[in-house]
């Protein structure tokens, strides 16, 4: 693997349908061909890193890669629930405590994407994977590229969320032991009236379930933001590296190079730019009888040109890597290391 | 009596919500529907969510900007940002001024709207309907059918799916009783209807028979149309491409896949289907003009 993806971590993003997730898994493939001990993580709902692995999709936690290499190879799916439960108790004070929290309806209910900790468990999950120093590189695949976006601000919003003052406003004991509103004069006229109008717009019972769970999360809150902040800087540190693919054609450009642009302000590493599947040139035209043959020329043309103006877009040194498209999508061993192959050689280039 | 066609039937719902995987044309087939809507008579409205503004594009009128854009006769087009969508509503309700304002300040209200699943979808979807209903702004038409360019997510059930989930937490207020009633409006299909956009390749297929199934469990309902996009031509009868000719393999290989693909779709999925194909058109307004003549072909021969 080209020095470019030498990265322990490696983080595939992209917009839907591209291809990202075969190539995450050629990209885990090759590299533990190449003697790196190398786990697969996907969080992708449909399973389709564990389909094209050969692995049995109902498998919860890291399944070996059956593969004769000299690295060892794993694919797990990131489930952001199961993330988070375990977080909960790792870090509740007892199981009274825990117990409250997962049974609590907000949480069962709304937990999942409460400023975007459904994104912020998977990241949590990389980086207790990279900590733990079983696998010498992780390939991680992820949601398409706006959910990306939110996938990687997600340490910082729980940041900014934990140092904000909801959760003080949360806090506070607004119920008494019989599950009425207190009566909320230190906030002033504008408090009552606010807090009245979040009553008044989703009723009192939601409000007791979201007081609750905060109460009974309060304990957990300094170690997430600690974690949070160290997720943070791993994402940004020189071991992690961002593959972006692209599929092809010049109406893709502008988006991939968006997401190019928001990655490097983020302070984030963009590794290589990737446009998959693109259709190969005529090598002469004498073919071009037929509807297919017609229409294929110029699928080839148009594919050129969308590949050409994102290199010239991008800038002529950074790594833009073009794979054609395949005759049938890679789903077994063999064809993934085919694409892994044409991936480095490219690359290499 | 004559047989109303697929297009009158879809000409007849409030609302077409349009759904698929990022990167199967979806976009491209809501331009190339809400045209053909608008031309079939009906007073259409283009609704897209996807922060990224797109639909312009393909009909060559400037971004909407939150704004109702006319396009053509009686088609426009509108461009929602969902947040703004909530804060509108909370200004709604809450009438005083510095209240509405003091609580879109609030971090409680940013967190909860931002974290509270279902609720931007929910208002999304309150906004169409309100609209379809007559609130629109001065010299904007009121639409008869609002088309909506759902966004790529995972498992597209799970817009449809956001108001009974929202109206299930929040039993009771405001917002609980919108979400109820827009619950059962996406839950009859005479009001509303779904088009599911894909490509007959594995995994686009996979997913809408889940989608299919999903819709079915959690909705008790199935799509309106299953639109299949981006096939390429048939083979000729007896079609055996010269071992150099590698755009003529290439194009064996594919299309025996978009069979393969069509197949497997349809063994489970005995719905109204269309199949679109793969023009060397390269995007904008001539794409929806090709994409649309398609189009109308196919849903006004279905019956």
């Amino acid at each position: 693997m080209s020095a470019a993806l030498e990265a322990p971590l490696v983080i595939v993003v992209g917009a839907g349908g591209v291809g990202k997730t075969t190539l995450a898994a050629s990209l885990a493939l090759d590299s533990a061909r190449r003697g790196h001990d190398t786990l697969a993580m996907t969080f992708d709902p449909s399973r389709r890193l564990k389909d094209s692995l050969g692995v049995d999709p109902d498998a919860v936690t890291e399944a070996s890669v059956p593969f004769n290499g000299p690295g060892r190879l794993a694919a797990s799916l990131l489930d952001a629930r199961q993330t988070f439960d375990r977080l909960v108790a790792r870090y509740a004070p007892d199981e009274a405590a825990r117990q409250r929290i997962l049974t609590n309806r907000f949480y069962d209910h709304l937990s999942g994407t409460l400023a975007g900790m459904l994104e912020y468990m998977a990241v949590e999950r990389l980086w207790e994977v990279q900590s733990e120093g079983t696998w010498s590189r992780v390939v991680l695949d992820t949601p398409p590229t706006r959910q990306a976006i939110d996938f990687l601000q997600a340490p910082e919003r729980i940041v900014g969320f934990l140092d904000s003052g909801a959760l003080r406003i949360a806090l506070k004991p607004w119920f008494d032991p019989d599950g009425h509103l207190r009566a909320t004069a230190k906030l002033g006229f504008v408090g009552r009236n606010v807090e009245a109008f979040f009553d008044r717009m989703v009723g009192l019972e939601l409000l007791r379930d979201m007081a609750e769970f905060f109460q009974a999360f309060a304990p957990l809150f300094e170690g997430f933001r600690t974690r949070a902040l160290e997720v943070q800087r791993l994402l940004r540190s020189d071991r992690c590296r961002f593959v972006l693919v692209s599929g092809p054609g010049p109406e893709r450009v502008a988006d991939t190079l968006f997401f190019a642009r928001r990655l490097q302000e983020a302070g984030m590493r963009l590794g290589p730019v990737v446009v998959n599947r693109v259709h190969p040139e005529a090598t002469h035209d004498a073919d071009e009888q037929l509807a297919g043959h017609r229409l294929l020329a110029w699928l080839g043309r148009r594919d050129r040109r969308g590949v050409e103006e994102l290199r010239s877009l991008l800038g002529g040194s950074h790594p833009l890597v073009d794979l054609p498209l395949l005759p049938d999508e890679p789903t077994d061993l063999a064809s993934l290391t085919a694409l892994g192959e044409a991936f480095t050689s490219r690359l290499v280039d | 009596m004559r047989a109303s066609s697929l297009l009158d039937q879809l000409a007849e719902r409030q609302l077409l919500i349009v759904t698929g995987k990022g990167g199967v044309g979806k976009s491209t087939v809501c331009a190339a529907l809400g045209r053909r809507l608008a031309r079939h008579g009906r007073r259409t409205l283009l609704m897209e969510v996807d922060p990224r503004e797109n639909l312009h594009r393909l009909l060559d009128v400037p971004p909407s900007g939150g704004e109702i854009v006319p396009v053509s006769n009686r088609l426009a087009l509108q461009h929602l940002d969902a947040r703004s969508v909530l804060d509108d509503l909370v200004r709604e309700k809450l009438k005083v001024r510095v209240l509405a304002d003091r609580v879109l300040a609030s971090p409680v209200h940013r967190h909860f709207t931002e974290g509270a699943p279902g609720l931007k979808e929910t208002g999304v979807f309150g906004r169409a309907l309100r609209l379809l209903d007559g609130h629109v702004p001065r010299r904007a038409e009121v639409p008869q059918v609002v088309v909506l360019d759902a966004p790529a997510t995972g498992h597209g059930v799970s817009w449809m799916a956001a108001p009974r989930l929202v109206s299930d937490v929040i039993s009771s207020g405001p917002i609980g009783h919108m979400a109820a009633e827009i619950a059962s409006f996406l839950e009859d299909p005479q009001r509303s209807a779904v088009v599911v956009v894909t490509q007959a390749e594995e995994m686009p297929v996979q997913e809408t028979l889940e989608l299919v199934e999903e819709m079915q469990r959690r909705l008790d309902r199935r799509p309106e149309l299953v639109v299949v996009n981006g096939l390429y031509p048939e083979l000729p009868a007896d079609f055996e491409p010269a071992p150099d000719d590698l755009l003529g393999l290439l194009w064996a290989q594919r299309r025996t896949i978009n069979a393969r693909e069509i197949g497997r779709l349809a063994e489970s999925w005995t719905g109204p289907t269309v199949h679109l194909p793969l023009v060397a058109v390269d995007g904008g307004s001539a794409l929806t003009t090709a994409m649309e003549r398609e189009l109308a072909v196919q849903i006004e021969a279905v019956r």
